[in-house]
């Protein structure tokens, strides 16, 4: 208690962390709340005009707009299911002592650490109109159930949904293994002897404990969900027409069009919408942990 | 059945199954691997086998039209760069952070806290670095990739110095070093795994990140390795042999890394997965 805050630390040691933090992202977050409100364009670079509310009028009256956050939910909610429930139950299967459980947990992480860009052009490869998954329907007679994947209307998001749930699913699963490891023995042995079954002990020990994994994952998938870009820049690029589109690749092609104002406001949007989720997600999920 | 016989029979059901689903993963990966070294016909077929004849020279020619050297040069440059400018001042502002308890100690944390959630502004990060004559830089892309990954990276390191005595730092006091002295010569060396975990995930994001580099390099000299091959792609999409090279030069060096360093990161999941 005594000495704590009175050893002579240098203050000034955390100022690199400060500055660079405060200049490179809350500056610009702060810029945005101002230069979403005006009439700003490349061509225009220096002289934003004040228009009031004009950019959101526009944005919330675009159907592009909202069919782009649909597919932004859209995608955020399946993936963020999927990746949390498949990387549980591949967790729960290699936390058993299975003969090759070192490989397999390399093999399930391995897609994490690969660029999205080249899983992007490898789900390319495998859903594109003369792709794998079209070859293989193929030597099975299925040749009725063959089409562009990539390219249609109702398949292009759920193979960016696929592409990215095959990245993550990994990551997921570390997640829950680690928790899954802190769980000590005892919990088990002492549920045994109480005579709990092994769902009582799955729903009372496992899942109970491992709260804190879940948080991790759920916060994590979600607001990775709400940012996603480049799976759709490049499996996509948003098509075919507007079906893929989501938030942030709406907001680069307002930007490469020079519309600055207007794609600061839809920026603004997002940052507004996934502050506060993710911030009441924490405060729902925090409560269900068990101290 | 005896409970021993029947949990050994679950256990090589549910190997059988795991192994089955991975799959999923290795297949791709073969068709990608593999295909790297088939002629153009042979390659679009998809396939997970081996090639017939081996084309080595399908590398020769990506890494000379790709500018793949160049390329990875640049991928180097920044992921060293962000990795100097996010690990280097997020170990030393996680350490003032976690020994100095005061008002503005907490402000600064929970201000760090935010930023770990909240998405990039792009558009005026954008537009402040084209005001400072910076756009299309290394210089900018480093600064903005630190700090995206210095909020995640602090905590990792406040989390763990808190664990650390302060009877060091006591001691060093006493012996009159001055705070960067003792930073250095006395926490320095036990910060050893987190500056391992932070260092590799953060190299992993930087080589891997593709958003802030299509942003702010408008010049293709300074591209970095997911850049190159999505425009190599765009260009060479029909023969799919020479795309295959490519995503198999920009994932290798992200994949030996990663094979080194699994231990790591799974210590840094750790980390935020359990109570702490």
């Amino acid at each position: 208690m005594r000495k704590k805050t009175l050893l002579p630390y240098q203050k000034s040691l955390v100022i690199p962390a400060v500055l660079i933090f405060s200049f490179f992202f809350v500056l610009p977050v702060l810029a945005s709340f101002v230069l979403a409100f005006t009439d700003w364009n490349l061509s225009r670079f220096t002289t934003p005009v004040w228009n009031g509310l004009d950019n959101f009028l526009y944005i919330f009256t675009d159907r592009k707009f909202g069919l782009s956050v649909k597919n932004t939910f859209i995608f955020a909610i399946f993936t963020a299911g999927l990746k949390t429930i498949l990387g549980l139950f591949v967790a729960l299967a290699v936390n058993r002592p299975l003969k090759t459980r070192n490989l397999l947990r390399t093999v399930y992480y391995m897609p994490a650490v690969l660029s999205m860009v080249v899983v992007g052009i490898m789900f390319d490869a495998i859903f594109r109109f003369d792709g794998m998954f079209n070859q293989f329907l193929g030597t099975l007679g299925l040749e009725s159930l063959q089409q562009d994947w990539v390219g249609g209307y109702k398949t292009a998001l759920p193979v960016v949904i696929l592409a990215d749930v095959w990245r993550w699913t990994g990551f997921n699963m570390a997640v829950f293994l680690a928790g899954l490891q802190s769980i000590p023995n005892d919990y088990y042995e002492a549920a045994r002897i109480d005579g709990a079954s092994s769902w009582q002990q799955f729903r009372r020990i496992t899942v109970a404990l491992l709260m804190p994994a879940f948080t991790v994952n759920i916060v994590f998938n979600t607001i990775g969900g709400l940012k996603v870009f480049e799976q759709v820049f490049v499996i996509t690029g948003g098509g075919p027409g507007f079906a893929s589109q989501v938030f942030s690749t709406y907001i680069y092609s307002a930007f490469s069009q020079g519309l600055l104002g207007r794609s600061t406001a839809m920026s603004l949007i997002l940052f507004i919408t996934v502050f506060t989720l993710s911030t009441l997600m924490n405060t729902v999920l925090k409560k269900k942990e068990v101290s | 059945m005896k409970p021993k016989d029947k949990e050994r029979l679950i256990n090589l059901i549910v190997e059988i199954v795991v192994i089955a689903c991975s799959f999923l993963i290795i297949i791709p990966l073969l068709v990608m691997i593999f295909g790297s070294f088939k002629t153009p016909a042979e390659a679009l077929k998809f396939n997970a086998l081996p090639p017939t004849t081996w084309e080595f020279a399908n590398y020769s020619f990506v890494i000379v039209t790709g500018k793949i050297l160049l390329s990875m040069m640049n991928s180097i440059i920044v992921t060293l760069g962000v990795l100097i400018a996010c690990v280097g001042s997020a170990a030393l502002g996680g350490f003032i952070l976690a020994r100095v308890e005061s008002k503005w100690s907490r402000f600064l944390q929970s201000f760090f806290l935010a930023g770990m959630v909240a998405p990039l502004q792009i558009i005026t990060t954008f537009a402040m670095l084209k005001m400072l004559n910076l756009i299309g830089t290394h210089f900018a892309v480093i600064m903005v990739m630190a700090a995206v990954q210095l909020p995640w990276a602090i905590f990792m390191f406040i989390n763990f110095i808190k664990g650390i005595p302060r009877e060091l730092d006591e001691a060093a006091f006493i012996d009159g070093a001055s705070t960067l002295r003792l930073f250095v010569s006395v926490i320095l060396p036990t910060l050893k795994p987190i500056f391992a975990t932070t260092t590799v995930m953060t190299a992993m994001f930087a080589w891997n990140e593709f958003m802030i580099p299509i942003y702010f390099f408008n010049n293709s000299k300074n591209w970095t390795m997911p850049l190159t091959v999505y425009n190599f792609f765009g260009q060479y999409f029909s023969n799919w042999n020479y795309v295959f090279a490519d995503l198999v030069l920009t994932a290798l060096p992200i994949t030996i890394l990663y094979l080194f360093s699994q231990k790591f990161i799974v210590a840094g999941l750790t980390a935020g997965s359990v109570k702490g």
